[in-house]
């Protein structure tokens, strides 16, 4: 049971993570970034590049991938997002769009890192291991405080300093916000840079544990989006909270379903659909639209 | 300092303006009064920025401004309240006054303005930590009222400011506007469909009808006017 726990608490905080820069870019931009699976992957094999290729610190890798994704955020927002945003008058531009690009960072990155599993040598070797009640490798402690930090960061961001006021001005009322003086422009690449950097630290993070490999990018999407659903879209805490909830199902259910094959998902999709039938806007969700 | 001439506006080929001019002086409280849909919104958000007008320009301080962005319009010393209030409701009442002051970098002086802006509302020092949608209309107005003086406006453009709210506060709000106007030298132009309080609280006036400006003069006069109290006071006490 602890140990069912414990892998719950891991997993989630890396959920919540992904599900919190999906859902930035949604309150933003009312964009749902279907090409965020593929970002979590170009992260992975960032650091996959840095750490296991040229065997540079991980601490190193880490802020190069980050840096790289914000980069990448930045300049698809604005050449991408911004243009079509500006001339369409549908939401269903931006989907397309960001489906779109979805393909197209998987075929990126098929020609840049190829289509293999790729891993890393360990962080740190060791178990920790309390009573065979609870086995956790010390590496997998590691990342898990590494992302329950990046999220902690993440939401003083977003409440203490004068860039994460704005963003979430700018999400509550747009129209509002730039009568303050807010440059919409700016702030909704400023955005869309944070959420893509979220999603590349985890890749960065999980690529030490997991590995990494082309096939992530759609399930890891789809994934995204149903921790975004869960918690409600365009919220901090719902994001969180949906990642948390997910990583928890997924672990609990893993093990109490090992006997029946690979039904997990099977029964988290259905109890989805349940859930979402009786709460379309999610646990804290706003209306959408 | 802000002048207005021959401004045309339209929404998808339906003109909201058509030849509009209008002036204010510094240190005036100019009232824009007119029915629902006249197009007095439509004036504030072509002089804000959020509405791009096709003819006619808008200058500020000697500087035409109608090409310029929303966000350059506020550091050059316009701020909106918008009608209906828009607060960012999930944000506390300290972020909201914040908000207003973003396009400030002087921190020190910021905390004078919040310590000024809690003075003159005191109602906002009791409910500062609190989600900004959970207060009442009245309060809300007094906040976004607040979180336009954050950004130590030379003009103050007020959209409704009576709209929604209870008698007695409208009463303190027009109060509010006429210190804001006296004491801290911040020009005024207020939109109002409560034309009596728009036109007692204002020096001069400017009543518009179907996007056109079909009367101008003094408030006082105005008030006086045969054509003005048929078609703007009728009814209202
Ligand atoms: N976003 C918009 N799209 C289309 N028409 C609009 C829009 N905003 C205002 N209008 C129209 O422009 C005219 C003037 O509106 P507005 O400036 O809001 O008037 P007022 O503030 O005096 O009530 C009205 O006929 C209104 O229907
Ligand atoms: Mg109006």
């Amino acid at each position: 049971m602890e140990q069912i726990l414990v892998n719950g608490a891991y997993l989630g905080a890396q959920y919540a993570l992904i599900a919190l820069g999906l859902t930035l870019i949604f309150a933003l931009m009312n964009v749902l970034n279907f090409a965020h699976g593929q970002m979590y992957v170009l992260g992975g094999f960032v650091t996959y590049t840095i750490y296991g290729q040229l065997g540079m610190p991980y601490a190193l890798a880490l802020l190069v991938t980050a840096v790289s994704l914000a980069v990448v955020g930045a300049v698809v927002e604005r050449f991408l997002f911004r243009p079509v945003i500006r001339r369409s008058q549908r939401d269903e531009s931006t989907m397309l769009l960001a489906a779109g690009l979805g393909f197209f960072l998987d075929a990126v990155i098929l020609l840049l890192f190829g289509e293999k599993q790729r891993g890393v040598p360990k962080l740190i070797d060791g178990v920790f291991n309390w009573d065979f009640r609870v086995i956790m490798p010390h590496d997998r402690i590691l990342i898990g405080c590494l992302a329950v930090g990046c999220i902690v960061l993440f939401i003083l961001f977003m409440h203490f300093s004068k860039t994460g006021r704005a963003l979430r001005a700018l999400a509550q009322d747009r129209d509002a916000a730039q009568l303050m003086g807010v440059d919409v422009d700016r702030y909704s690449m400023t955005g869309f840079a944070l959420g893509a950097m979220l999603a590349g630290i985890v890749g960065g993070l999980l690529v030490t544990i997991t590995g990494v490999n082309l096939g992530m990018g759609g399930p890891t999407s789809t994934k995204a989006f149903m921790m975004v659903m869960i918690g409600g879209a365009g919220v901090i805490p719902g994001a969180i909270v949906g990642g948390v909830i997910l990583g928890f199902m997924e672990s609990i259910l893993l093990s109490a379903l090992a006997s029946y094959g690979d039904v997990t998902y099977l029964l988290i999709f259905v109890s989805l659909m349940i859930f979402l039938a009786i709460r379309p806007n999610g646990l804290m969700g706003k209306p959408w639209g | 300092m802000l002048k207005i001439e021959n401004v045309e506006l339209y929404y998808d080929h339906v003109y909201a303006l058509k030849k509009v001019s209008l002036h204010l002086e510094e240190g005036e409280t100019v009232a824009l009064i007119g029915a629902n849909g006249a197009g007095k919104s439509s004036i504030l958000r072509s002089i804000t920025g959020l509405s791009k007008i096709k003819h006619g320009s808008i200058s500020f301080q000697g500087q035409e401004i109608h090409h310029r962005r929303p966000a350059d319009i506020v550091k050059s010393g316009i701020i909106m309240v918008p009608e209906g209030r828009r607060v960012f409701p999930y944000m506390s009442v300290r972020d909201n006054l914040l908000m207003g002051a973003f396009s400030r970098t002087d921190k020190a002086e910021i905390r004078q303005s919040l310590e000024q802006v809690l003075t003159r509302f005191p109602i906002l020092k009791e409910r500062y930590g609190q989600s900004a949608g959970t207060l009442s209309g009245g309060e809300q107005q007094m906040m976004v009222i607040g979180r336009a003086l954050m950004a130590k406006p030379k003009l103050l453009l007020l959209d409704e400011p009576s709209l929604g709210i209870a008698p007695k506060l409208v009463a303190d709000i027009a109060r509010a506007i006429v210190q804001i106007n006296k004491e801290e030298k911040v020009s005024v132009l207020l939109v109002e469909q409560n034309s009596r309080m728009a036109l007692r609280i204002s020096h001069r006036a400017y009543a518009l009808t179907t996007g056109a400006v079909a009367i101008h003069g003094k408030s006082s006069d105005l008030l006086e006017d045969e054509r003005v109290q048929a078609a703007y006071l009728g009814g209202e006490l």
